[in-house]
């Protein structure tokens, strides 16, 4: 599916970014403001080029991508797991429910504290909070979308032999699977959120701690350029989810947006 | 119409109902039996029981075509959930082949009235649910697909999805689904009630071709006079609040049945009997 590239959702799209970036660059050459720490796109964009030329930025990249990565797959799977099962079996629900419902309200960088000082501060420790995070919408998504469930193919699917774990894989799951979809995406985002939070805490590599490094040194260039690269690869991780989850849903007759 | 005169039309028909089927049915329980069957639903607030099934007592014989008609409301359709196994009565039992239902049973065989093809998957995995669900072999399971839904005229649309077929496709890929799985009944709900009345047309004679293809029992749901009349061997009338069997009358149409069997005097004729015995159940749910 190409999409032409002067379609007019791209060229508007672009010349809203365009202004979003000449506004910024009037603010930075207005009078008396310091040019070295509002630095002018040029900068930034130098700054960008000296990153990548001196290795800094493909290697905390990296580091961001396989921690968020490991992170999100975790929480996930635990979530899609767990959400599954308690949305669908009674006895499960009746486990499980109190606990989604009582962690439901806490933020997962409310856990930061507790797990620095139970986990420490190395790797797992970042991968935690960044699974937790990833955790949340998509374990309250998978619950919500076994409970939404037609009970018209359940009861298809029971009149024709079907076991009830059959109908659990068969049935409950492939029509939950937009929850699940919805769920994942809030999960990048949210997981990108904790990520950059969990680096902004004595990490070694990584987009959040370039970002931190930099302001410390007053480079705000290159925590502009970390910025924006994080924003980028949130958006890039955001479309693979979406169009992973059209592939798995191409059967579905809702309306496709985007 | 008066009142003894309908009422006299309901006890011949009866009797003429019976007659035929007696013979061939007489020493083996019915197909179907549905016995001294009640049923009563809790609703409002306080709740409060309402009866919406009394004292159901009706046999289906091997190989016959029943419709059950009546009112909207009159608990056509929760009978039929019964005689599935969807639905357990507060009262009575339902029996097939003299041994009691307890539960759905891949036996009875459901068309819903809603649309109940799993969009998530293609025309022939659809119809492979039931056989996949059972077990059966793969080599096997393909020959029933192949049959399946060439008898249903869907064959080259085997690797489509639902979202991509008309409402009438639909319904065939749902009647395939449900023979496919070989039942021994088929409990079919208002299955064409959504349909435009050209479709329906073509999916009743798709219907009936199925039903005298396999020889299995049919009980069909509906509130439509016209359908009851095209399909069936035997008419259950049901009559409203509570619901209970107003008359079991036999339909005078012979067979085979065509399209122009519907404009023809005997389809007229059969249709005013029929017509006669639900004026005269209305009226009795009315007096309640």
């Amino acid at each position: 599916m190409m999409r032409r590239l002067f379609s007019p959702a791209v060229a508007v799209g672009a010349l809203s970014l365009a202004a979003l970036v000449g506004v910024y660059w009037l603010l930075a050459l207005r009078p008396g403001t310091n040019a070295a720490l509002v630095p002018v796109p040029p900068k930034i964009l130098a700054a960008f080029a000296e990153e990548i030329a001196n290795g800094n930025l493909p290697t905390n990249m990296l580091a961001s991508i396989q921690r968020v990565l490991i992170g999100f797959f975790i929480g996930a799977a635990l979530a899609l797991i767990l959400g599954a099962m308690a949305g669908w079996f009674k006895w499960w629900g009746w486990i499980l429910n109190p606990i989604i419902d009582a962690i439901r309200p806490i933020p997962a960088l409310a856990y930061i504290p507790l797990v620095i000082v139970w986990v420490g501060i190395g790797e797992p420790s970042r991968l935690i909070i960044i699974a937790l995070a990833v955790f949340k919408p998509c374990v309250v998504n998978a619950r919500a979308g076994m409970q939404e469930v037609a009970q018209i193919y359940v009861d298809a699917a029971r009149t024709l032999g079907a076991s009830k774990w059959r109908v659990f894989t068969t049935v409950a799951i492939p029509s939950a699977i937009p929850y699940f979809i919805a769920g994942l995406r809030t999960g990048v985002s949210t997981g990108f959120l904790a990520l950059v939070a969990a680096e902004l805490i004595a990490a070694p590599s990584g987009l959040g701690f370039m970002i931190q490094n930099a302001g410390q040194y007053f480079r705000t260039d290159i925590t502009i350029v970390g910025i924006i690269v994080i924003g980028v690869l949130g958006a890039l991780l955001d479309q693979g989810a979406s169009r992973a989850g059209r592939a798995l849903t191409k059967w579905s007759d809702a309306r496709k947006v985007q | 119409m008066s009142d003894s005169m309908s009422r006299a039309t309901k006890s011949v028909v009866t009797s003429a109902a019976d007659e035929p089927f007696a013979a061939t049915v007489d020493t083996n329980p019915p197909k179907l039996g549905v016995r001294n069957l009640t049923h009563r639903f809790m609703i409002g607030s306080p709740p409060s029981p309402l009866t919406v099934l009394q004292d159901i007592d009706v046999s289906i014989a091997r190989g016959q075509f029943v419709c059950i008609i009546g009112e909207s409301g009159c608990g056509k359709s929760t009978l039929l959930r019964m005689m599935a196994g969807l639905l357990t009565p507060s009262e009575g039992q339902v029996m097939h082949d003299g041994k009691p239902v307890n539960g759905v049973h891949h036996e009875l065989g459901f068309v819903f009235q809603q649309d109940a093809v799993f969009p998530w998957l293609t025309v022939e995995k659809n119809v492979e649910y039931g056989p996949k669900s059972r077990g059966i072999a793969k080599a096997e399971r393909e020959k029933l697909v192949a049959h399946w839904c060439e008898s249903v005229g869907l064959t080259s649309f085997r690797k489509a999805y639902p979202k991509e077929l008309s409402g009438g496709m639909r319904k065939r890929v749902d009647l395939a689904r449900a023979y496919a799985n070989g039942p021994d009944v088929l409990l079919m709900d208002e299955p064409f009630a959504a349909l435009d009345v050209q479709t329906k047309g073509v999916m009743q004679e798709a219907v009936l071709q199925l039903w005298s293809a396999t020889g299995k029992t049919v009980v069909f749901v509906t509130h439509d006079l016209d359908e009851a009349v095209f399909l069936s061997d035997v008419v259950i009338v049901l009559a409203s609040r509570p619901g209970r069997v107003h008359a079991i009358v036999r339909n005078p149409l012979g067979r085979p049945r065509v399209e122009a069997t519907r404009v023809s005097d005997e389809f007229a004729a059969a249709k005013r009997t029929l017509w006669n015995a639900m004026q005269d159940a209305r009226k009795a749910g009315a007096i309640k």
